[in-house]
């Protein structure tokens, strides 16, 4: 690298750490942002299990809010410290999803989303909405920790955790973790040829998923100020579930950065589409048109959901590497490689199709 | 001590018995062949002494240890390397990255101190891509190190198992038709690559091959299986020219059951090394020419 590539690298590091910063400066925008950081985790924590292992999860709302009702109650009703309660919440969500992960040890696609999308529901209409966690359902309230009370102070405390679990996937991929999860997802007797177990490995990525969420669920708390279980109670709660797997897809499996990209856009969507709407000339053309007259009042949610299913459309028919394979020449830019718009082709069309490799 | 010894192995799928009462013995620093017909077991036998399949009956044992009900990925751990019939290795991975998985085992930081980082996994992480660079070196595929292994031809990709299976540090190797995809020269040249590498690292091994001519010249010992039984074993000369051996592969003694056996192009090869006997004493002079081919077939091994 040149003098200069270090200099404009250094500096576009620079830019990217004020853009970050910038939502310390405001309220309301900031708790969208922390929003989108929880969401990006949730992203990086679905693709641990989408994107490394393969396997579809419908229920990933289920640890977010496990996270959240620990944190709260330990946070509030046991009267800890918060740093306790969000830890608790993640070894909570860890070790429920190594429960889940020991039944995907047994069953794989599509019988494994049905049961992950039964544990969401089921763990939300039980466990969240026992009145003694939830202050007889009134909602649990809790103090953010001093020096963290604002929304921007919180907001940076979220970016700073979304870092460290950028730097945590990072490292997974580049260890033999990650090798170990990727040669299982291919083809498990490989995998064991090579020496590698299988169901530890499983577990792993289970446990480490869950545990993110977790995670991200404990800030989730601490952002509302309060916790309720009407966020992971169906509908709401299986909206969520899909719009993680839709940022998922979206960001482009496997692919950290467009992940967190994905989550960071659809945290903040909801307030980017009120602020447009808020727009007196746009609101104006709005509800001059007689087929959507009153559409955004009523419809604030579906209005994201709408541009969520018309993004995955998308990305499915035209941009399969989603918003990771967009942004790569540049995060190879970033890390120091030469800026190339289109990366040589690796190799020619595959002379073996499939992964079926009789043993 | 023999290295490898299995005693009475049988194992059954529903109605078929796959596997019934098979006994071998592998010794230290042999390679021993398990030939047979198309459905005789081998690769049954294969996954029931790799860890694969569970026997019904029967032992596994190696060095001395019973290994009988030990994982496979332990087993690879303790020195079971392994190929697979097609090829068994992550296919949208990059050849470098096949070899790092594939030194699972032997990496010495654990899971943990991966997700962590720091200076000893760099350094580790460092000495399992020279390790990789070294195999590709010594099998001739340095040029194929980044690419990815799903775009690769077939005959690179078995040599790459290879490689990968060496990758494991094995100490017995177990090779499941390890010149499939291979023409004769590329065959010829494989046999001599195994019998270097058996010098190189003190390898055992165990291969089913159909290839006769790299039976011939790389096995010390072969062993028969048909219909999931022990036809024959001894010395690869001698079991070329076995009467039972010649009439499992040609499907009865009758000579008019010839004209239906010839099922794919290895057997019949196979067929007219067995049946045709002067062309048998052909297969050694087959060698001369396949050396000065050689230099094309390394050249360009995609």
């Amino acid at each position: 690298m040149t003098r200069a590539g270090i200099t404009a690298r250094g500096g576009a590091y620079l830019v990217l750490g004020i853009v970050l910063f910038l939502p310390w400066f405001t309220t309301d925008f900031a708790k969208f942002c922390s929003l989108g950081a929880i969401y990006a985790m949730m992203g990086l924590s679905l693709n641990i299990v989408v994107g490394y292992t393969g396997q579809l999860s419908l229920g990933h709302q289920g640890f977010l809010g496990l996270g959240a009702l620990v944190t709260a109650n330990v946070v509030a009703q046991a009267d800890l410290p918060s740093y306790v309660g969000i830890a608790l919440g993640v070894l909570a969500s860890a070790a429920v999803a190594i429960v889940l992960g020991l039944v995907a040890l047994r069953i794989t696609g599509l019988y494994l989303s049905l049961i992950t999308l039964v544990f969401g529901s089921a763990i939300a209409t039980s466990l969240f909405a026992l009145p003694s966690l939830t202050n007889n359902n009134s909602g649990v309230q809790l103090v953010r920790p001093p020096y963290f009370s604002g929304n921007g102070d919180w907001y940076l405390v979220c970016v700073v955790v979304l870092l460290a679990v950028y730097y945590l996937d990072y490292r997974l991929t580049a260890s033999k973790t990650g090798r170990a999860l990727l040669a299982i997802k291919e083809n498990e007797r490989v995998a064991e040829a090579f020496g590698i177990g299988v169901t530890s490995y499983k577990l792993l990525a289970f446990a480490l998923s869950g545990a993110i969420a977790g995670l991200a669920g404990g800030l989730y708390a601490f952002r509302s100020e309060i916790y309720s279980d009407k966020d992971f109670q169906d509908p709401q709660g299986f909206a969520l579930a899909l719009l993680f797997v839709v940022l998922c897809v979206v960001g482009g499996l496997g692919n950290r950065l467009g992940v967190v990209v994905a989550g960071v856009f659809f945290g903040i969507l909801n307030d980017l589409l009120d602020r447009l709407f808020g727009i007196g000339w746009v609101k104006d053309v709005v509800e001059n048109i007689p087929l959507l007259k009153g559409y955004y009042g009523a419809n604030k949610g579906s209005l994201a959901s709408l541009i969520g299913s018309l993004l995955l459309l998308q990305t499915l028919l035209f941009n399969p590497g989603g918003i990771g394979g967009q942004l790569r020449p540049l995060s190879r830019w970033m890390t120091g490689n030469r800026f190339e718009l289109h990366e040589a082709a690796e190799s020619g069309p595959a002379a073996v199709e499939g992964s079926s490799v009789r043993a | 001590m023999s290295v490898l010894e299995v005693t009475d192995l049988s194992i059954r799928f529903g109605g078929l018995q796959a596997l019934a009462g098979l006994t071998l013995t592998v010794n230290e620093f042999e390679i021993v062949g398990l030939i047979g017909p198309n459905g005789a077991g081998k690769t049954t036998a294969f996954n029931c002494i790799t860890g694969f399949y569970t026997a019904d009956t029967g032992s596994v044992v190696y060095r001395g240890r019973d290994v009988t009900r030990t994982p496979p990925h332990k087993k690879a751990a303790m020195g079971f390397g392994r190929t697979f019939q097609n090829v068994g290795m992550v296919k949208s991975s990059t050849v470098l990255d096949n070899l790092k998985t594939a030194q699972h085992a032997r990496v010495r930081y654990d899971a943990g101190a991966g997700l962590l980082g720091g200076s000893r996994v760099t350094a580790e992480e460092r000495a399992l891509e020279q390790k990789s660079d070294a195999i590709l070196e010594l099998l001739g595929l340095t040029e194929v190190r980044d690419l990815r292994v799903g775009g690769l031809s077939y005959g690179t990709l078995k040599l790459l198992e290879l490689g990968c299976a060496l990758a494991t540090e094995p100490d017995i190797l177990l090779l499941d038709e390890p010149s499939s995809g291979m023409g004769p020269e590329e065959s010829h040249q494989l046999g001599e690559r195994l019998l270097d590498l058996r010098k190189a690292f003190g390898l055992t091994m165990l291969l089913i091959e159909h290839h006769v001519p790299l039976v011939l010249s790389v096995c010390d010992h072969v062993y028969v299986l048909n219909f999931g039984q022990l036809l024959a074993e001894g010395e690869p000369t001698v079991i070329q020219t076995h009467p039972e051996v010649v009439a499992a592969y040609l499907g009865g003694e009758a000579p008019e059951a010839l004209a239906q056996t010839h099922e794919t192009a290895e057997d019949e090869a196979l067929d007219d090394q067995l049946a045709h006997k002067p062309a048998v004493k052909k297969a050694p002079a087959k060698k001369a020419p396949a050396k000065k081919t050689a230099s094309r077939a390394k050249k360009d091994p995609s």
